[in-house]
């Protein structure tokens, strides 16, 4: 943002700021988006409306007889323009920084095989993704392009892997972008070679250890703070002490489950330590309705759709295989759906908008309807993640996250024309 | 055309209310004129089987068949029970917790994959349990788990929970790691590195347990007792040590992979130690040497028909292995710890006829009866009997013969394989492929 | 008890027959009453069969004994000509996990300089047990890199390598890309089915080497006739190919999938190559291409998963039958030294799916010997024909059958193996 616009802006705050009192320090322009066909998601479509953007918000919204249209608005002519609430992705790898080559310190020694599994080599559940947050505006812009301006940003490595940050996509320095931090704990049923857990089965004993060890530390903090006296303090324990709010206060822990089998292996140990727990990824998630019709634990399901590699539908020759994910797996979403499921979309696993575009539109061939496909990317994520006072739908009050189309949205033809997130809009 | 549908569904309807089945179509099958090789019973020439909602409900002559059940005819052919593979790795995300010695926290029932296609290859086989097992990298691997090749059904209905709970032990060059080269500057040599550290840090666990265990019992106690010390606070809870003390309580019995007598005999002194039971020894090439001692001890043994010399320690197994051990009163099993061995399991058992001069019933125990004992499943499979569950392989041939090939393979009275019905799938396809393309490509 | 009795004396006596046969080779052996499959020719119940100067003087129903002969009683017995293995390790390969051990697959790629038979451990503990299932002689191959080596064909008999040898040098061995997955897993090829591309280049680089000996040739030749000429540079790899390019030797092409073995079909074609091809594991695929070419197959060890999932669970089992049927000329190998003797099984699975059961006996005796072109002294019980005889209980190609006796150029073998000495040694625990 270059200076001379930076002082224009000091001169709007001054004037907001007579009127409303405090507020942030920086607040955007005010809009009136008018003549748009506007889809709130929570409420009916309103088919010539205008929309009141102001300090962020969305301040007014209705059909274009009813809205005065304020004297310091922008006025943004929308005639054939659709306007939606701000797509938002509940689970994605965006815009972190290239994972660094492990510096070797002194000798190029290797780390000692762990002799138990609370020895927890390289896990890092204190990891925040903030701090690893370096956004570009070609990341941000691909996103924004599709009409995704909200995006959950969790870290990628390892099995306790940290906690996730909530991102408006509005710009390219971390903190204005930051909604919620930290948002949930995330857990991915993986393994690496050498250091234990070495395989599937060692990373779910692995966990399972874990929470039982933070519980136990958790309980023995509690003691001691209870006596005081006469009592050896435990001794402090980073990873421990990262663990203890999501098994002891119940902060939401998000369960990575890359096939059917993980999503039942997750929900195992969510039942085990009565976690608060969102499944993701459950590109698989179908072939499990029956196990996921019984259990309230949302689901963030991916529209990634390249099938895992223990899948019977890549083991049985090359014909299904590439059915599998030309058809089989687009149809999940819409599997779901028809068995009453909840569940709410996310990019995760694809770092390209018009590739996340492209899947969408498969899903919807393969059987999901606009209007659900819609909810899952914005009213539901909202729901699952805690923001639905903020978030999901173009309602007065809520963040102006708001884009506008031409056409319908994920229609083939239909282009993202204009983005607002935060109140700003955004230039491409 | 509507119409008629309609009335075929209403006199459908009508039918059920006025005869209800007494049985589930899926489940139940009744099997025509086969000769029937019970495996505990006899041979029944010409027979018949009956499976009503899974469970075998009449062998004999001339069955009436039930309205409405499925009938296969097995004229000319043998029926005998679904085989069974006591020692496989198949079905699972991951064999090995590779990183460690001591991993019996790593439990293979955890990671059970239905999807894996090595269940069809077993079915092709005639195959309808396996013991899939943890690998052999560590002196105590972990837990394994007993499935039913249930291919098409979520994984939690293949586990078999009737079955003994086992846990992986291994000795010898896998777990000292033989074929693995120590490079300067590479990872460090795991211990143990030779056959006597190998026992030796499985005694250092099982002395660990006994504390664990103790402690524990030391808690309780304090925490039943009628004044008990403030602040008391629990052991922390180790799930490794939790494993280890169900084995010490008898409620887990160990599976221990070895190959030499040396490594068999002090595994079994180990046993004794510690009062825990060895339910059988996987492989173990040299038990003809000790076949007396194993007898004796009541271990039993799952071994390779013949794949021999494939490393030093597997320099003297020899052939006889399995019928020899048998003969002698050992509780043998032949196993395939293979995805491709276990569709000629019927092969390999057959080998013990000319090795070790089984009979052909004796050499069908090794694949059925025996590795149901070996399992503790010997109640509800591995022989056809009143009362069993219905798995079922029917073969062309006498299924000792090396012409003979499975024809179909049922699993609680329903069908997992069938030749006949791959081969006319095949057919389809490959006319399908045949058939010019309209409008496509050249 | 009787039977291990019985084994015993079998071995003792087959120790002592073995060295009085060595100093009195011209016996005269008379095989009496036996079921007599000579594979060429119908079979023969209760025969006799003449064995003199190590060749099979007579075989028949009404055969004079002459006087002086050695009867063996061989009453509900079969007589079978010996198996002979396609494609073995016997001799290369003691504990395939130990290397000091393993003598099959030298380093580098190209090796036509390689001889197996100068390797080959007489000794060797498999040989027993492969011949006492009554397997006689055997294809003896390196493996590994694109050329691996020099094939010999041994019996499994004799105190010295070079006492085994039949050829000695039976075969150049070539490798295109591999399907062989190991263990439970699906081959090599990949999902994607056949590897193409590789073959091509690889024929591509056979052809430059073929064409380069072939020039060498020429001025080794030219030189030969012109003294004031230089002689061409010496090349170890060319010399060695010479053989092959001159037809002189034939070449056992390793090559699996449908698209290779065309390529293959075609490169012998180019090349004007004396071929044999082992492995031609997709074969049902191309079986008339195979067949026109008329270049017969070594089916590799059924003991292993199809190639490609799309090939159907027995595309492996049944291959064999399907060839046989469109006329491509088979034989099968057990790719093994230390389960060699599983040789006849392999042909029993096939038979098992599809192969003719005749066929599948022919495909472990009389073809292999066309196949390495030694069918005029074995693969079949005919007179004239080396005594290469299996006695057995039954039928050869069942697990259950017992193989009482084996003859090597008309002397009974040592039946005795590793399996039964450590048997033998541990019964004397009781």
């Amino acid at each position: 943002m270059s200076i001379s616009k930076r002082s224009c802006l000091f001169g709007l705050v001054f004037l907001i700021l007579a009127v409303s009192g405090p507020a942030s320090a920086d607040v955007g322009p005010t809009y009136a988006i008018k003549n748009a066909k506007i889809v709130p998601v929570t409420g009916p479509a309103i088919d010539k409306g205008v929309l009141i953007i102001r300090n962020g918000l969305i301040e007014a919204i209705g059909p274009v007889d009813k809205v005065t249209i304020p004297e310091d608005a922008e006025v943004i002519e929308a005639e054939g323009l659709i306007a939606y609430p701000g797509l938002i992705s509940a689970h994605t790898n965006l815009l972190l920084e290239a994972p660094r080559a492990e510096t070797s310190q002194g000798s190029p020694e290797f780390i000692a095989p762990a002799a138990a599994p609370q020895d927890r080599p390289s896990e890092t559940p204190e990891l925040c993704a903030f701090k690893l947050l370096k956004p570009t505006k070609a990341a941000i812009d691909s996103f924004l392009k599709i009409g995704v301006t909200t995006v959950l940003v969790a870290p990628n490595r390892g099995i306790i892997q940290g906690q996730s940050v909530l991102l408006n996509l509005n710009g390219e320095k971390a903190e204005p972008m930051v909604l919620k931090n930290p948002v949930a704990l995330h857990i991915n049923f993986t393994s690496a070679r050498g250091t234990y857990p070495s395989s599937l089965m060692g990373t779910i004993a692995f966990l399972r250890q874990s929470f039982l060890d933070a519980d136990y530390y958790a309980a023995c903090q509690a003691q001691y703070q209870k006596v005081l006296k006469g009592m050896k303090r435990p001794e402090y324990d980073p990873f421990l002490e990262a663990l203890v709010p999501y098994v002891k206060e119940k902060k939401p822990v998000i369960f990575q489950c890359n096939n059917l089998e993980d999503i039942k292996r997750a929900l195992k140990i969510i039942d085990e330590f009565k976690l608060n727990a969102l499944i993701s990824h459950a590109n698989e998630a179908w072939r499990d309705a029956a196990v996921l019709k019984k259990t309230p634990i949302p689901l963030l399901v991916t529209l990634d759709f390249r099938p895992p590699n223990s899948s019977r539908y890549v083991n049985q020759g090359e014909d299904l295989r590439k059915k599998a994910e030309a058809e089989i797996y687009p149809a999940n979403a819409a599997n779901l759906a028809k068995e009453g499921i909840k569940f709410a979309l996310t990019t995760f696993g694809l770092n390209d908008g018009a590739a996340v575009l492209k899947n969408i539109q498969a899903a919807i061939k393969a059987g999901l309807s606009k209007e659900e496909a819609l909810k899952a990317l914005t009213i539901q994520p909202a729901q699952y993640l805690g923001l639905v006072q903020q978030l999901g739908s173009l309602e007065p009050g809520k963040i102006a996250n708001v884009i506008l189309t031409k056409g319908e949205l994920f229609d083939e033809k239909t282009r993202v024309d204009k983005v607002f997130v935060d109140g700003v809009l955004w230039k491409f | 055309m509507n119409k008629t549908i309609t009335n075929l569904l209403t006199s459908a309807i009508v039918l059920a209310l006025i005869a209800p089945p007494a049985f589930s179509a899926e489940g139940s099958i009744l099997i025509k004129n086969g000769t029937i090789l019970t495996v505990t019973k006899g041979v029944m020439v010409k027979g018949d089987i009956l499976v009503i909602n899974g469970v075998i409900k009449q062998i004999g002559e001339n069955i009436p068949a039930p309205e409405g059940i499925k009938v296969i005819d097995a004229s000319g052919k043998y029926v005998i029970p679904g085989l069974i593979d006591s020692h496989t790795h198949i079905a699972l995300a991951g064999t090995n917790e590779g990183s460690e010695a001591i991993t019996p926290e790593a439990d293979v029932g955890e990671v059970v994959n239905a999807d894996d296609v090595s269940i069809l290859t077993a079915l092709s086989g005639g195959v309808t349990m396996v013991h899939t097992m943890h690998g052999s990298s560590n002196p105590i691997g972990g837990p394994n788990v007993v499935l039913k090749m249930k291919w098409g059904k979520p994984s939690e209905e293949l586990i078999v929970h009737e079955a003994l709970r086992t846990l992986k032990f291994a000795l010898g060059e896998n777990v000292k790691q033989s074929s693995r080269t120590i490079t300067v500057g590479g990872p460090p040599p795991r211990y143990p590195q030779t056959r006597m550290g190998t026992n030796a840090i499985i005694r250092r666990e099982m002395l660990k347990a006994r504390v664990y265990m103790e402690e524990w019992d030391r808690y309780n106690k304090l925490k039943a007792s009628k004044t008990p010390p403030k602040n008391l606070l629990p052991p922390r809870k180790d799930l490794r040590m939790e494993v280890l003390s169900d084995l010490l309580r008898g409620k887990i019995v160990a599976r221990c992979h070895d190959y030499q007598a040396t490594e068999a005999l002090e595994f079994m002194g180990l046993a004794k130690e510690f009062g825990f039971k060895v339910q059988a020894l996987e492989h173990t090439w040299e038990a003809y040497k000790i076949a007396d001692e194993l007898a004796a001890a009541k271990v039993g043994i799952s071994v390779f028909a013949d794949s021999w010399a494939y490393k030093m320690e597997a320099a003297e197994g020899i052939a006889y292995d399995a019928g020899y051990c048998a003969k002698k009163g050992v509780l043998v099993s032949i196993n395939s710890d293979s995805g491709e061995r276990i569709r000629r399991l019927f092969n390999e058992a057959g080998k013990s006829m000319k090795y070790g001069g089984l009979t052909e019933n004796e050499a069908l125990s090794l694949i059925t009866i025996n590795p149901a004992i070996q399992l503790g499943v010997e109640k509800i499979v591995g022989s056809l009997e009143v009362g069993k569950q219905g798995d079922i392989a029917i073969f062309n041939e006498h299924p000792m013969s090396a012409y003979t090939r499975c024809e179909m393979t049922i699993i609680e009275g329903d069908i997992y394989f069938d030749r006949a019905e791959y081969l006319k799938d095949r057919e389809e396809a490959d006319k399908k492929a045949q058939a010019p393309k309209k409008g496509g490509r050249p | 008890m009787t039977k291990r009795m019985f084994l015993v004396c079998v071995i003792m006596g087959l120790t002592a027959g073995w060295i009085s046969a060595q100093a009195q080779p011209a016996k005269v052996i008379a095989i009496r009453g036996a079921k007599i499959i000579p594979v060429v020719g119908d079979d023969i119940e209760g025969g006799t069969i003449i064995i003199k100067d190590g060749k099979i003087e007579a075989v028949g129903k009404d055969v004079a004994i002459p006087s002086g002969a050695e009867v063996v009683e061989a009453k509900g017995l079969c007589a079978y000509p010996g198996m002979i293995d396609g494609y073995s390790f016997l001799g290369l390969q003691e504990i395939s996990g130990v290397s000091a051990t393993v003598d099959n697959r030298e380093t580098g790629r190209i090796n036509p300089q390689v001889r197996a038979i100068e390797a080959l451990r007489y000794d060797s503990m498999h040989i027993p047990i492969a011949r006492s299932n009554g397997i006689t002689a055997a294809l003896v191959a390196p493996t590994g890199g694109l050329i691996s080596g020099q094939s010999t064909l041994i019996k499994l008999d004799g105190w010295t390598n070079r006492e085994m040898v039949i050829k000695s040098q039976a075969a150049m061995q070539i490798e295109f890309p591999g399907i062989r997955g190991g263990r439970g897993g699906f081959g090599g090829m990949g999902r994607g089915g056949a590897v193409t591309a590789d073959a091509t280049r690889l024929i591509a680089e056979l052809k430059e080497l073929f064409k380069n000996a072939r020039y060498y040739q020429k001025r080794k030749e030219f030189a030969a006739k012109n003294p004031a000429a230089a002689q061409p540079e010496f090349q170890e790899t060319l010399e060695f190919i010479l053989p092959v390019v001159r037809g002189e030797l034939t070449v056992m092409i390793s090559v699996h999938s449908d698209q290779d073995i065309k390529a293959a079909i075609q490169f012998v074609k180019d090349e004007s190559l004396k071929a044999v091809f082992f492995g031609v594991e997709q074969g049902w695929k191309v079986a008339d291409d195979l067949k026109k070419s008329n270049i017969p197959v070594i089916i590799s060890s059924l003991y292993d998963m199809p190639p490609v999932w799309d090939d159907g669970y027995d595309s492996l089992f049944r291959n064999p039958g399907v060839l046989n049927k469109a006329g491509v000329k088979i034989a099968f190998s057990s790719v093994s030294a230390s389960v060699a003797k599983d040789l006849p099984y392999h042909a029993a699975k096939a038979a098992a799916f599809g192969l003719d059961k005749k066929e599948a006996l022919k495909a472990v005796t009389i073809y292999p010997a066309e196949i390495f072109g030694v069918d005029k002294i074995m693969g079949s019980l005919e007179k004239g024909k080396t005594a290469n005889i299996v006695l057995s209980d039954g039928d050869i190609l069942e697990t259950r059958t017992n193989i009482k006796k084996v003859y090597i150029d008309g002397q009974e073998t040592d039946m005795s193996n590793r399996y039964l000495e450590l048997l033998e040694k541990f019964k004397k625990r009781g």
